[in-house]
């Protein structure tokens, strides 16, 4: 039984996702003890500092996606069940930040497939769940998938690449905008019906995806890149004036919405 | 510049909700197990249970709300340190946290 994850990074002209790739991989290879296989493209590649994935392959990327006005490459994740070289794989996005071996429990608590289903934000407790739309689902996230090689699983990627080729149809039926395409959407969809249009529980990842989210940034208490303790800082409005927060946290795994942060975090070690 | 200079300057605040929250996060993952066929979280309510039968075997739901049959004593034992290690943890962290402060 082979196990290890697989990042897709593809530069775009704002960010360097493939050197991302190599943070990430990094990371992965420390704490959760796993080869890592990427997803890119030859330009890409250009940007390697010399680190040694367990794989490279490389792909046409599809250009299609754009958000704030440059293109923005997610399409391709569908691929990841026919891409992996794994039996049991962890599909993680570049800018999720491992800190400790949690997501090794994600092949214990589920048979095929798992990914989460509910979010908390540092700093911002309140904050409700995403949803499609106001009459639609509450959003899965693509950020972390845990899947095995098998048939189910193989079923529930092929209905992402059908969702995917399909977007613009499906956000007509639940109402979001399709103008920027969003794994996280089409996965929501893609597992419903896969599932027969039903929700499985086990599918889920059974604890929260941790995000670092607005006007709240990630520094790092020391400049070991292996090192697992940081400091959150956050703006908290109110009224109008800008009261600082912090707290530290430490051996936890984390998702990073703003890039620059992320990029900062990594020059930082 | 360091993280502690930096807070000094930003003349930030400590939050004791945002800390109470985070650890609440990292924890309660913690108690979650997968173990004879099901998944299980290690709380008071299911220690208390298992704890409160004397049969070797028992049906419990588990957190997909499945019955499934358990040998009792094996996963009240499991739960058991599950939940000692992690409280204990937890306990310490927080005692750092509102140190660090």
């Amino acid at each position: 039984m082979t196990r290890g994850a697989i990042l897709f990074a593809f530069n775009s002209p704002k960010f360097d996702y493939y050197s991302m790739a190599e943070y990430a991989a990094k990371r992965i290879n420390h704490f959760l003890d796993m080869p890592v296989t990427l997803v890119t493209d030859e330009q890409s590649t250009l940007s390697s500092t010399g680190y040694k994935f367990d794989k490279v392959i490389k792909v046409e990327p599809n250009l299609d996606n754009k958000r704030d006005g440059v293109p923005w490459i997610n399409k391709g994740r569908c691929q990841a069940y026919a891409l992996s070289p794994y039996d049991e794989t962890l599909l993680l996005d570049v800018d999720y930040v491992v800190n400790s071996n949690r997501l090794l429990k994600t092949f214990e608590t589920s048979v095929d497939f798992a990914c989460h289903d509910n979010t908390a934000y540092f700093m911002q407790p309140k904050l409700s769940q995403e949803v499609l739309s106001t009459y639609s689902f509450k959003t899965l996230w693509a950020t972390v998938i845990a899947f095995r090689k098998t048939e189910r699983a193989k079923q529930i990627f092929e209905c992402l690449e059908m969702v995917q080729n399909n977007y613009a149809h499906y956000s007509n039926i639940h109402s979001f905008i399709s103008a920027v395409y969003r794994n996280d959407y089409a996965l929501t969809l893609a597992l419903r019906i896969a599932n027969g249009h039903t929700y499985l529980p086990g599918d889920i990842i059974p604890w929260n995806l941790l995000h670092v989210g607005k006007n709240t940034t990630v520094y790092k208490d020391n400049s070991n890149m292996l090192d697992t303790e940081y400091t959150i800082l956050f703006d908290n409005w109110q009224k109008g004036k800008i009261r600082k927060e912090y707290i530290k946290v430490k051996d936890i795994d984390f998702h990073i919405m703003n890039k620059e942060n992320f990029v900062e975090l990594m020059k930082n070690g | 510049m360091d993280t502690k200079t930096l807070l000094a300057d930003a003349k930030a605040r400590f939050s004791h909700n945002s800390a109470k929250q985070y650890l609440k996060e990292k924890y309660d993952s913690k108690l979650t197990i997968a173990e004879q066929g099901g998944l299980w979280k290690a709380d008071r309510e299911t220690i208390t249970l298992l704890g409160s039968f004397d049969s070797d075997k028992l049906v419990v739901m588990d957190t997909f709300n499945n019955p499934v049959e358990v040998d009792r004593k094996d996963l009240l034992s499991k739960l058991k340190a599950v939940y000692e290690e992690t409280m204990s943890a937890w306990l310490k962290e927080w005692a750092e946290l509102e140190g660090k402060r």
